[in-house]
């Protein structure tokens, strides 16, 4: 097959990222808002409009806040790290497939894979909660506005997974200090933050009723958003591309 | 630098390798910013099996990388059947390398390591081509256990196994018998003998000469990452043995057995130093043999015989300063 994506390097990308203890905390990612909107129904229910309340607050502060990068960072930063760290990266690279396909392969499968984990994360609690007090044109835009944030999370890491062999820990940090703090409180740095943008284009997509209040403009989104997303792939693509297998010393 | 045969034709060229398996380097240097790895290295391949031999830090990896493209070259050109290795993948079509490193994918089977590669290769019937290779270095028996449960050796095997699943006609093994027993070390000198018997070109490097001994018939030796001899094992092998040597010794009389030693034909220099007498001979056997005797007549007593120059650096630095 001759696309930008090679199926071979999907499988095996695939293998590395639900590798045993990486699928158990995606499961349990996928399925933590399922459980808190049991335990709302059970003890917190008030009727349609703490339901909405309930739903957004689980939208904007567990999935996108929480679920969404800390997937998108398990999954990006060991799309490449693992096999940099271990060496067998050259095993791909000692193949007649280029350099970019290999790239093009592992951030669809990170990227895939992110959406795996919050997709149900959206879906299950509204499947609780019901389509009479959210709509499911609200739930759709919160799919929308996650997957958009999806993209550039996991391109963002998997830069970072090639950059660095402490890729977590920076990933982590960043997302606490920047993604939970500094981006909420200092207004200048919102256009710079992905779970701005993925909130921007969740109210944009018609989730107005959840997503209340000033956001960042959604053209403000679509410029950051892309530079931040072509950025980091293309850099990415280029470290690649110059990788070197270093001498063991 | 010692040519055994001049370095600069390089004498193991070959005219029955395939074109496309052809390899040359073409005064071929690598740098890590100030530091020189690679200095200046042209050689040709000819087909069976060839060593490239030479101390830990020598730039061995650094020649198999920059040959499989994995690195480029800082200056010359590495060229795999007259193309470009570095930023070409299509010359993993008929190269394949097996790298020192040891990890393999611990999550996956070894038949599945296998497959992976004759699919990476686009190879037309991947399973079949998969059960040969693994068959070929005899792993059939533990293909369907997870990689990560294999010992070191087993994993040699499948790494080759992935290398060979496209039958390539050039194959370059870094440091392949390392980390194996000698019952392992043997199957694999077979393997090896077997690959380069079907026509192909093989280049193993190491850092033991008597690892190549029976295996090798060309020897390339690199030391401080210059070529420094290059020719048959025989003759390099020979030259490693002839080389002087050099002992300390130490005695109850130091002074008297430098006299008695210099009526020795084949001590060539000695020297009195605080740590006893450091004697350099052309003949290392004569040397050892004749001493005990020599002492016992001046009547002398040796305390202690050390042959001061046995680093494997030593061995081969003196190839390249003679």
């Amino acid at each position: 097959m001759s696309g930008p994506i090679d199926r071979t390097v999907m499988w095996l990308t695939w293998r590395q990222l639900f590798a045993r203890r990486r699928l158990w905390l995606a499961i349990v990612f996928a399925l933590a808002p399922l459980l808190f909107t049991l335990v709302f129904r059970v003890v917190g229910d008030d009727g349609p409009e703490s339901r909405l309340a309930f739903f957004g607050g689980l939208d904007r502060d567990v999935v996108v806040g929480t679920l969404l990068p800390l997937a998108a960072l398990l999954f990006g930063s060991t799309a490449f790290g693992g096999e940099l760290d271990d060496g067998t990266l050259v095993y791909l690279l000692l193949k007649p497939v280029p350099r970019w396909k290999v790239l093009a392969s592992k951030l669809v499968v990170a990227v895939l894979s992110t959406l795996a984990v919050v997709a149900p994360a959206v879906l299950l609690p509204w499947l609780v909660l019901g389509d009479s007090d959210v709509s499911g044109r609200t739930m759709l835009a919160c799919l929308a506005g996650a997957a958009a944030g999806a993209a550039i999370y996991v391109a963002i890491f998997v830069a970072l997974g090639l950059a660095n062999r402490r890729a977590l820990v920076i990933g982590l940090l960043y997302i606490i200090a920047f993604e939970g703090l500094l981006s909420r409180t200092v207004s200048g740095l919102r256009s710079f933050s992905v779970r701005e943008f993925s909130l921007s284009l969740t109210k944009a997509a018609g989730a107005a009723t959840i997503v209340s209040g000033d956001t960042v403009s959604t053209a403000t989104v679509w410029w950051m958003g892309t530079i931040m997303l072509v950025g980091a792939v293309y850099w990415s693509f280029r470290r690649l591309v110059h990788y070197e297998v270093a001498e063991r010393a | 630098m010692t040519t055994v045969a001049p370095a600069e034709q390089s004498g193991l060229a070959d005219t029955s390798v395939p074109a496309r398996a052809h390899v040359e380097l073409r005064g071929v240097s690598r740098w890590y910013g100030n530091v020189v790895a690679v200095n200046n290295v042209s050689f040709t391949l000819g087909a069976g099996i060839s060593g490239l031999l030479g101390p830990n830090g020598a730039g061995k990896t650094t020649v198999l990388h920059m040959l499989a493209g994995l690195l480029r070259p800082s200056a010359g050109d590495v060229l795999i059947g007259g193309e470009p290795a570095a930023g070409n993948p299509n010359v993993y079509r008929r190269l394949a390398l097996v790298p020192e490193r040891e990890a393999v994918h611990p999550f996956l089977t070894g038949r599945e390591f296998v497959r992976m590669s004759a699919r990476l290769q686009r190879l037309p019937d991947a399973d079949a081509a998969t059960a040969r290779a693994i068959a070929l270095v005899g792993l059939a028996d533990a293909q369907d256990r997870k990689v990560g449960t294999y010992s070191k050796g087993m994993r040699q095997r499948i790494k080759i196994a992935g290398a060979l699943v496209h039958d390539p006609p050039l194959l370059l093994l870094d440091e392949p018998f390392n980390g194996m027993d000698p019952r392992q070390r043997l199957q694999m000198m077979d393997l090896l003998r077997e690959l380069a018997a079907a026509g192909r070109v093989v280049l193993i490097s190491s850092h033991i000469l008597e690892e190549l001994d029976d295996l090798a018939s060309n020897v390339l030796v690199m030391v401080a990452g210059r070529l420094a001899a290059s020719g048959h094992f025989r003759e390099i092998r020979r030259l490693m043995t002839d080389r002087p040597h050099t002992f300390t010794i130490r005695s109850s009389d130091d002074r008297r057995l430098a006299t008695a030693l210099l009526g020795d034909a084949t001590v060539f220099g000695i020297e009195i130093a605080p740590a006893g007498l450091v004697v350099r001979t052309t003949d290392r056997g004569a040397m050892t043999r004749g001493l005990p005797r020599l002492a016992r007549d001046a009547g002398i007593r040796l305390l202690e015989i050390r042959p001061t120059d046995e680093s494997l650096e030593s061995v081969f630095s003196y190839l390249v300063d003679r």
